[in-house]
């Protein structure tokens, strides 16, 4: 074990060396055989044929539908969620009022229910057998099983996102260079974009890859609502569902590379952003 | 009406952004949810109970608490050592390692599925040899507790870690000058010190075990009865369109969500009072982000 | 710009934070508003600012009603105790951010906020650190970067939040010194927030003391200090020694129990003897003498037991040549007398 003895412990209050090596080699084969094996895994099965397996893949129309859908999927969940959290955050961060804490367990709920149960809401609501399914089908308008659904499921499962990363931060920050900026003749929009914004900028970057993160790799609610229509209604994972279970590994493992490597991308962004704020904290 | 439930303010907005939140919210989420507790009223007693309350429903329960259970408590331990050792020691890759505990956060869940199957198939790596040990994971229970393990791995380490770098090292060597020995004073000085922090990771790991679907179904075998984890059978029922099948399981499963939401709002309260209202950095956010 | 305050009231939940308050503050000059913590002061400040919005009363400017003006519409100048500085732009930046923001008809031309905010920067002694980030400077550096965006607006008036709280000693000393040159520079009608009865004697042309939401009194710093209104402006405004006694005739008769009066003496209004001077005097036992410094400080106990403070300048102290355990006499020079509110109510 190198170990080289942390600044901050004194002596008097370390461990012994051999209880510090056991206690990092428990943890170092604890997160290799949980993070860094499934990780390799899908990049050896994925690559295991050849580069021309793996990019032959890419040539199937399905396949691209389905990193399309997700694409479009992503690209209307994040947007909305991400004005949802900077209006929620501005509320419950900048003001104080009655039923505070019970608006903020309500932004969090879609993290404790089961996607499976969102996904089932919707269909509950939108499909044929549902409240509006009548009248739906009368309109000759198509939720569930269809890409509005998709996308429906994958606004819920995302909610939380932007508001619980800026929400902190901004209640934290306070409101004095806001009510500086007015004093100064600012008007409230300027205010936000000026001051508030800048402020947060990281919070919400943060937040926004997370959100992201999820909206692209969205599996249980999006199954429940997407009926698997090859070429219409599959994202990512559900390809990758279809894909594996027709034993198809090498396809069904490119495409869950690609996934991997947005999940790769998120982490490293997400260790920058953390960084860049630890070091600003550490300057002020 | 707005006026009388705040302190007035000077800074501009609050009705647009509240008004807007609470639209959002009804839209996307209370709606939703509230159609299927409508739903669920239509059925009527003797059919709820007889769905919700089936031998297969109760054992799918079983199994998803049971797993998610074992699978927070694996981490209660391990996330603790982490987090322990994260902060406190230094060693090659560290920081890698580090940033690589948020994985099960950002690998989607159907990836992390296939990704374990392999692993734990009997001729992955880890399957072949755990195979020739007379060690069966994938396709049976252990295999989903390993899937709900990783799953829950981030929540642990994630909030406890902040704790940890926050805790006064004067304490303990308070502790040392007063005679505790290093033990004595882990357990008696640090982990108090940490429970708060330790309880809420378990929490969120266990809530999060209990609902997950995307990495378990691939792992599982999915028997019914055996292999079978709730969300699961909720699919199953779907997918036989018996809708009120499905709509029973779902409100024992959202209702428990309920319940477990308030746990963990209560505890995430004592998780910051003990931290004496320090602004969280975001490696604490991150905790309360399944993502 | 003169200002007017008219019974205003602001409760904050059950406490409250103002009562009926009225005030005036004269065009031109500074004005500091004296008191505890929690007696109303800041509160104040921002309900003139427009910060705060009072349940009741007015603000006036110049007799003219501005009660339900925007902070932006008031166009004040305000320092906060903190500074609030804008801490992703830099020094330059802070200063211009007022002129900036202006609609685009009466903003000026980009040569004009250069030249507006480096006069500024040089009123500040500021201008070399012009594209440093606040995080970049010292306190009193931050602090004079918040003055100059607050004067950047040309402000009806200057209001400051506790201006010198967050700062260490000497810079404080500095900077209020800077602060009332300024003032006489600039001429703007300037509030500022303390706690710290020297920096409002010291300072300002008047000073309002506040205390539990009320004005206490309103006067020139020698009026206020010289001729307190009240018990609690008497204690609030320099160390004093208590006793209870009672006044007849002209006569103050101290170490009397039960009278309903308290007296007062500062502790360098008592003059200390080796002999019995006059008809006013008591004995007392010196218990402890700190002399370093520009003035001596005496602890003594009285015949009666009680402590009193004495405070002499170094050139009596030799005269009298007083050791720890000596009995002394001492003779009130000055004192004032209030009712004993407790005692009373």
């Amino acid at each position: 074990m190198v170990g080289t003895l942390h600044l901050r412990s004194a002596p008097a209050v370390g461990e012994s060396r051999l209880i510090r090596g056991t206690l990092i080699a428990i943890a170092v084969v604890f997160l290799s055989v949980f993070l860094l094996a499934p990780l390799a895994v899908v990049f050896a099965v994925a690559l295991g044929q050849g580069v021309a397996a793996f990019f032959s893949t890419f040539s199937n129309p399905d396949t691209l539908s389905a990193i399309w859908l997700t694409l479009v999927a992503a690209a209307v969940a994040v947007p909305a969620n991400l004005i949802f959290g900077i209006a929620a955050a501005w509320a419950i961060g900048k003001f104080q009022f009655v039923g505070k804490g019970i608006l903020i367990a309500l932004i969090d709920l879609p993290f404790s229910v089961s996607p499976v149960v969102a996904g089932l809401t919707y269909v509950l609501l939108f499909g044929a057998q549902g409240l509006l399914g009548p009248w739906l089908v009368a309109h000759n308008v198509h939720i569930i099983f269809a890409v509005p659904g998709i996308i429906l499921a994958t606004v819920f499962v995302t909610v939380p996102f932007v508001a619980r990363e800026l929400l902190p931060t901004m209640a934290a920050q306070g409101s004095e260079e806001e009510e500086a900026a007015l004093t100064l003749g600012a008007g409230g929009w300027q205010t936000f974009l000026r001051v508030t914004l800048p402020n947060v900028k990281w919070a919400l970057l943060y937040g926004v890859i997370l959100c992201n993160a999820r909206a692209m790799g969205e599996f249980g609610a999006v199954a429940v609502v997407s009926g698997h229509v090859a070429g219409l209604t599959n994202t990512m994972p559900l390809q990758i569902e279809i894909l594996y279970n027709d034993y198809q590994f090498v396809p069904a493992f490119a495409v869950a590379s690609l996934l991997a490597l947005l999940a790769l991308a998120t982490l490293v962004v997400k260790s920058v952003i953390e960084w860049r704020i630890a070091r600003r904290g550490a300057r002020v | 009406m707005l006026r009388r439930l705040r302190k007035r303010s000077i800074i501009p907005g609050f009705g647009l952004t509240l008004g807007f939140t609470l639209f959002y919210l009804c839209l996307i989420v209370l709606i939703p949810l509230s159609a299927t507790f409508l739903e669920a009223s239509k059925i009527g007693w003797h059919e709820f109970w007889r769905a919700g309350a089936s031998p297969r429903a109760i054992a799918s329960y079983e199994l998803s608490f049971g797993a998610s259970l074992i699978g927070a408590t694996l981490n209660f331990v391990l996330g603790t050592l982490v987090a322990w050792v994260l902060v406190r020691y230094d060693f090659p890759f560290k920081r890698l390692l580090d940033s690589l505990v948020d994985l099960p956060f950002a690998l989607p869940t159907a990836v992390a599925g296939i990704a374990l199957t392999t692993l734990y198939a009997p001729h992955g790596w880890f399957g072949a040899p755990l195979t020739a040990a007379g060690i069966h994971v994938a396709f049976t229970r252990l295999g989903i507790i390993v899937a709900l393990t990783f799953i829950g791995l981030p929540f642990v380490v994630r909030t406890v870690q902040p704790v940890l770098e926050d805790l006064d090292r004067e304490l303990e060597e308070a502790a040392a000058s007063l005679g505790a020995g290093r033990l004595q004073t882990f357990s008696r000085v640090i982990f108090p010190a940490i429970l708060p922090a330790v309880l809420t990771g378990f929490a969120l790991a266990f809530a999060r075990g209990v609902g997950e679907y995307g990495s378990v179904i691939f792992i599982a075998g999915n028997m019914p009865m055996r292999t079978e984890i709730a969300p699961l059978l909720i699919v199953t029922k779907l997918e036989e369109y018996d809708y009120s099948g499905a709509t029973a399981i779902a409100v024992v499963m959202l209702v428990v969500s309920f319940v477990m939401l308030l746990g963990i709002n209560a505890l995430q309260s004592w998780n910051s009072e003990r931290e004496n209202m320090s602004v969280e950095q975001p490696v604490a956010l991150a905790a309360g982000v399944p993502v | 710009m003169s200002i007017a305050i008219r019974q205003i009231t602001k409760k904050f939940g059950r406490f409250t934070a103002l009562d009926n308050v009225d005030l005036d503050i004269p065009h031109g000059r500074l004005v500091a508003l004296l008191g505890p913590s929690g007696s109303g002061k800041t509160t104040l400040l921002r309900i003139i600012a427009g910060l705060e919005l009072a349940d009741s009363g007015s603000v006036h400017f110049d007799g003219q009603d501005f009660s339900d003006r925007t902070v932006a519409q008031r166009r004040v100048g305000f320092v906060f105790q903190h500074y609030a500085l804008f801490r992703h732009m830099t020094v330059f930046e802070n200063i211009a951010f007022g002129l900036r923001v202006r609609p685009r008809a009466s903003r000026p031309p980009r040569s004009a906020i250069r030249a507006q905010v480096e006069e500024l920067l040089d009123l500040i002694q500021l201008r070399t650190l012009a594209g440093r980030y606040p995080s970049q400077l010292s306190g009193g550096q931050r602090q004079r970067v918040a003055l100059a965006r607050a004067l950047a607006v040309e402000p009806r008036v200057l209001l400051l939040d506790e201006p010198f709280g967050a700062l260490d000693a000497k810079v404080r000393y500095e900077l209020r010194r800077w602060l009332r040159q300024l003032h006489d520079d600039v001429g703007v009608t300037s509030v500022f927030v303390t706690h710290d009865q020297e920096e409002a004697l010291e300072v300002a042309d008047q000073v309002a003391i506040l205390n539990g939401g009320r004005i206490e009194q309103v006067g020139a710093p020698d009026d206020v200090y010289n001729r307190p209104a009240s018990s609690f402006v008497y204690n609030f405004l320099g160390n004093v020694n208590l006793f209870h006694g009672r006044i007849d005739n002209g006569t103050a008769y101290i170490n009397q129990e039960a009278t309903g009066q308290l007296v007062f003496v500062r502790p360098h209004s008592l003059e200390i003897g080796r002999q019995p001077s006059g008809a006013n005097y008591f004995r007392a036992t010196i218990k402890h003498i700190s002399s370093a410094g520009p003035v001596v400080k005496v602890d003594a106990s009285t015949g009666w037991g009680a402590p009193v403070h004495v405070e002499m300048s170094q050139a009596r102290f030799r005269e009298l040549e007083l050791r720890t355990g000596e009995e002394i006499f001492i003779t009130p020079n000055d004192l004032a007398v209030f009712a004993d509110e407790q005692r009373a109510g």
